[in-house]
């Protein structure tokens, strides 16, 4: 008897012993055909970080991390034309312990001193084409439609089906049923990034053209896709680690000393406490100038210059280190008419809309995933890889679910969230 | 001597458990464990001393002795919220917290008594790399009380006690922190020790032969966990945001529970009882954790929890099958306390429902051999954890078998 009930307790033990099974309704494709995916854009859709384009950022830029969890929709296969290592072209960064110039210790950065393999450089497309991931570093959007690219960026070239292909002919080799469009972010970034002494804004009415040419192209056989808008530059860590109003003085004498030295240029003049630091700006006279509020100073700037070097009150920061109030409503001025177009396209073309705008204007102040807790600040903010431009894994994971929101939101479908969790975040030495 | 002893039952030998009911331990009994939980007017074994203080008076014999364990295994899934496909689940030990109870006839109409239990508990640990292990990897709760109580026949049908309740507490919490080198993720892990008092009462009425009402009251404790070690594993060029040798002060309330109960016998074989549990978690409301040297990194938290009160209704029944022969079956209805704004993974509690079963065996007069079963099922739930907006849907199983013996004379 004892043993009969034994038995029945150890029965009742080994039913009930297995896991629990959450029940939730399994994903659905919608309104959307995600069986073709083909992703074009710049160095953001290739996934680009750390100053490189390797292969484990490859595989985790947004466009790979959304394609992944469209395989639970329908999706297809995503090919990727991935580097053969770590290392890419050779321009990857990597955080070390530095010295600066004052002797003090801290992070630095440097890149990888191993020797890329020679098949990076290599044309990969008869081996392992077509490709599904159509970013390109340094692409702006009249570039996805020009014929011979490659033969300009060897990104591409490594790539591209024949020297004289395009990047929107390889895509629709493929004939497309979902597409994603990420481009515009470099019709300003190089005018930027030179601190507005190079590199061109593109007029408007190129944009929208263009634009609207890679949109006919794509829906001629995508019957759904998702594009985005492009971020303020002011989101971007590398317009934003190094204030403005950064020279302060504490010294009465080094102050007069420095009024002294510039007394003949009117508009360079120094007090006790905060100043906007002394630039070149051949706009005003004697050729310099404090910078002002709400101007941007470049992370490019050699940092050892600015605290050793004298940079900035002994010596005029060169100009392209920062960007005056000029430049920047310049580039915020076709920042908001490339949006208004983009915006109007995706009602156009009936397409899903990200709003990355939005998402990184929120990051600034903080965004919370998974526990987590996110900004645009340099290094300890979690979004921006080391180049303080590109986005690291998390901030891929971020953008892929914002993508993904939009798609789901558009066509009815549910294609799963990822865990930002589940990406590396910064690697500390 | 004594105290050394318990001292090593509760470092070496105890351990905490978890069942999707804030971190109260119930299962303290097999007996009643296999009546769906309720024992405040069940006046069966030594257990009374701390299902109901009031009922020990009115126990058989003049000495008592209860002790056994029950083995908690425990697990709870998480599915990241909709749309997602990414799930995880714990990885929890089987815990096997155990009780003691003793009792004495000091005079016909007063005894004297003694519980050595765990009443508070929990022990959660969630698998390698999940997705909320920024917010917990490890959260442990563990408890030893330890009651003595006197018990007074007031009137012939009217028992009342109350005991002391000394109550050691115990903190362990392991989270991941976001700085990672080549090989590892960082990670605080707090460790804290406490001590709190609180009251056990009772009153076991007994107004016919075949009906037995009981009220019990547990005080509200708290144990304050001042100075528990805080310890940080960062890549060395971060560790001055991470200052160290530091320590951090918390606290954890220990809500009051009161408890009505009513056995009747419904024949010379059967029993019923129901039993109504209200559990006063709402002094649950924050969590804070108070780091002695603060960084711009590491920042004083204060978390909020708002637990809800609870009324959960039990029932059971006994069926006296052969002369040395008992069986027993239950079920009950356990509300959540959490707010499902800030369910954390930390203690995954949900709204459960229990199945329990159970036997005793006699094999002389006043020597019993009790064994329970309960299946505990956590209800799937979608919850959100607002301040780092970490929400999914939650799913729980516990299966708690008991042993335990029981004997007067």
């Amino acid at each position: 008897m004892r043993l009969r009930i034994l038995w029945i307790l150890l029965f009742a033990l080994i039913a009930f012993s297995c896991e629990p099974e959450i029940n939730t309704p399994s994903p659905v494709a919608g309104d959307a055909d995600f069986s073709v995916f083909v992703s074009l854009g710049n160095s953001l859709t290739a996934g680009f970080a750390n100053n490189e384009l390797y292969k484990s950022g490859q595989m985790v830029s947004y466009a790979n991390i959304i394609a992944k969890q469209m395989l639970h929709t329908g999706g297809g296969e995503f090919k990727t034309p991935l580097m053969r290592d770590e290392l890419g072209f050779g321009g990857r960064l990597r955080l070390t312990t530095g010295t600066n110039c004052l002797g003090n210790q801290g992070l630095g950065l440097s890149t990888f001193a191993e020797t890329p393999d020679p098949m990076n450089f290599q044309p990969i497309y008869n081996e392992e084409g077509p490709f599904h991931n159509l970013g390109v570093p340094g692409a702006r959007v009249e570039h996805l439609l020009m014929p011979g690219y490659g033969l300009l960026n060897a990104y591409f070239g490594r790539f591209a089906s024949s020297p004289s292909a395009s990047v929107i002919d390889d895509a629709m080799r493929l004939s497309p049923t979902f597409f994603s469009l990420w481009i515009g972010n470099n019709d300003v970034l190089g005018f930027a990034l030179s601190g507005g002494t190079s590199g061109s804004i593109t007029p408007t009415e190129d944009f929208r053209v263009h634009y609207l040419e890679l949109l006919e192209r794509l829906t001629s056989t995508a019957t759904g896709g998702v594009i985005a808008n492009i971020p303020d530059i002011t989101s971007i860590p590398l317009f934003n680690t190094l204030p403005a109003l950064g020279l302060v003085l504490v010294n009465p004498s080094e102050v007069a000393e420095l009024n002294a030295l510039w007394s003949d240029v009117p508009e360079a003049n120094f007090q006790l406490g905060i100043n906007g630091f002394l630039v070149s700006d051949a706009s005003v006279p004697g050729g310099a100038r404090n910078l002002r509020n709400g101007e941007l100073v470049l992370a490019t700037l050699p940092q050892d210059s600015l605290l050793c070097g004298g940079w900035g009150s002994y010596k005029p920061i060169p100009e392209n280190y920062y960007l005056s109030l000029q430049q920047l409503n310049q580039i915020n001025q076709a920042l908001d008419e490339y949006n208004a177009i983009i915006v109007a396209f995706s009602r156009q073309f009936d397409l899903a809309l990200v709003d990355a705008r939005q998402l990184l204007r929120e990051a600034k102040t903080g965004i919370h995933f998974d526990g987590l807790s996110f900004t645009t600040e340099y290094v300890v903010g979690g979004v921006f890889s080391l180049d303080a431009v590109h986005l690291s894994p998390r901030g891929n994971a971020i953008m892929a679910n914002h993508f993904i929101d939009a798609i789901n939101a558009r066509y009815n479908s549910t294609v799963p969230r990822v865990s930002v969790t589940q990406y590396p975040g910064i690697i500390f030495p | 001597m004594k105290h050394t002893i318990i001292l090593i039952a509760f470092f070496l030998l105890s351990f905490p458990v978890v069942m999707g009911m804030g971190y109260q331990n119930h299962f303290q009994s097999p007996k009643s464990t296999a009546m769906g939980m309720a024992g405040t007017s069940l006046n069966l074994d030594a257990s009374a001393v701390f299902f109901n203080p009031g009922a020990m008076s009115a126990l058989p014999g003049r000495l008592r002795f209860a002790a056994g364990l029950h083995g908690i295994q425990s697990s709870t899934k998480f599915q990241l919220e909709q749309p997602s496909v990414y799930q995880a689940i714990t990885d929890n030990p089987i815990v096997l917290p155990f009780y003691l109870y003793a009792s004495a006839s000091v005079t016909p109409r007063l005894s004297a008594g003694l519980a050595i239990n765990e009443p508070f508990g929990t022990r959660v640990t969630w698998e390698e790399g999940w997705a909320g292990r920024f917010l917990t990897k490890q959260s442990v709760l563990q408890s030893l009380n330890i009651q003595p109580t006197f018990s007074y026949q007031l009137l012939d049908n009217l028992f009342v006690g109350a005991g002391l309740s000394i109550l050691l507490g115990k903190t362990e919490m392991i989270r991941k922190l976001p700085v990672q080198d080549d090989n590892h993720e960082g990670e605080l892990s707090i460790k804290g020790n406490a001590t709190t008092w609180g009251i056990n009462a009772g009153i076991l009425w007994w107004p016919a032969s075949d009906l037995r009402l009981g009220i019990s009251y547990r005080s509200q404790m708290k144990l304050e966990f001042e100075d528990a070690q805080a310890i940080f594993k960062v890549p060395s060029l971060v560790e001055t945001s991470f200052p160290s040798p530091n320590t951090v002060s918390t606290s954890i309330p220990l809500p009051a529970s009161l408890d009505a109960g009513i056995a009747w016998d419904a024949s010379e074989r059967w029993m019923w009882v129901v039993n109504l549990n209200y559990v006063f978690w709402n002094v649950f409301e924050n969590r804070q954790l108070d780091f002695a040297i603060n960084s711009s990194v590491l920042v004083d938290e204060n978390n909020p929890s708002e637990y809800s009160n609870t009324f959960s209704l039990r029932i059971g029944t006994q069926f006296h099958w052969q002369e040395n022969l008992v069986l027993r079956a239950g079920t009950f209805y356990n509300p959540s306390p959490v707010n499902p704004n800030y369910f954390t993974p930390e203690n995954p509690s949900l709204n459960s429902l229990g199945f329990t079963t159970g036997v005793s065996f006699m094999p002389f007069d006043g020597f019993s051999i009790d064994m329970a079963l309960a299946v505990i099922m956590g209800i799937q739930e979608e919850v959100r954890y607002t301040p780092g907006n970490f929400n999914g849907i939650y799913k729980s199983r516990n299966i708690i078998p008991g042993l335990g013996v029981s004997y007067h004379f």
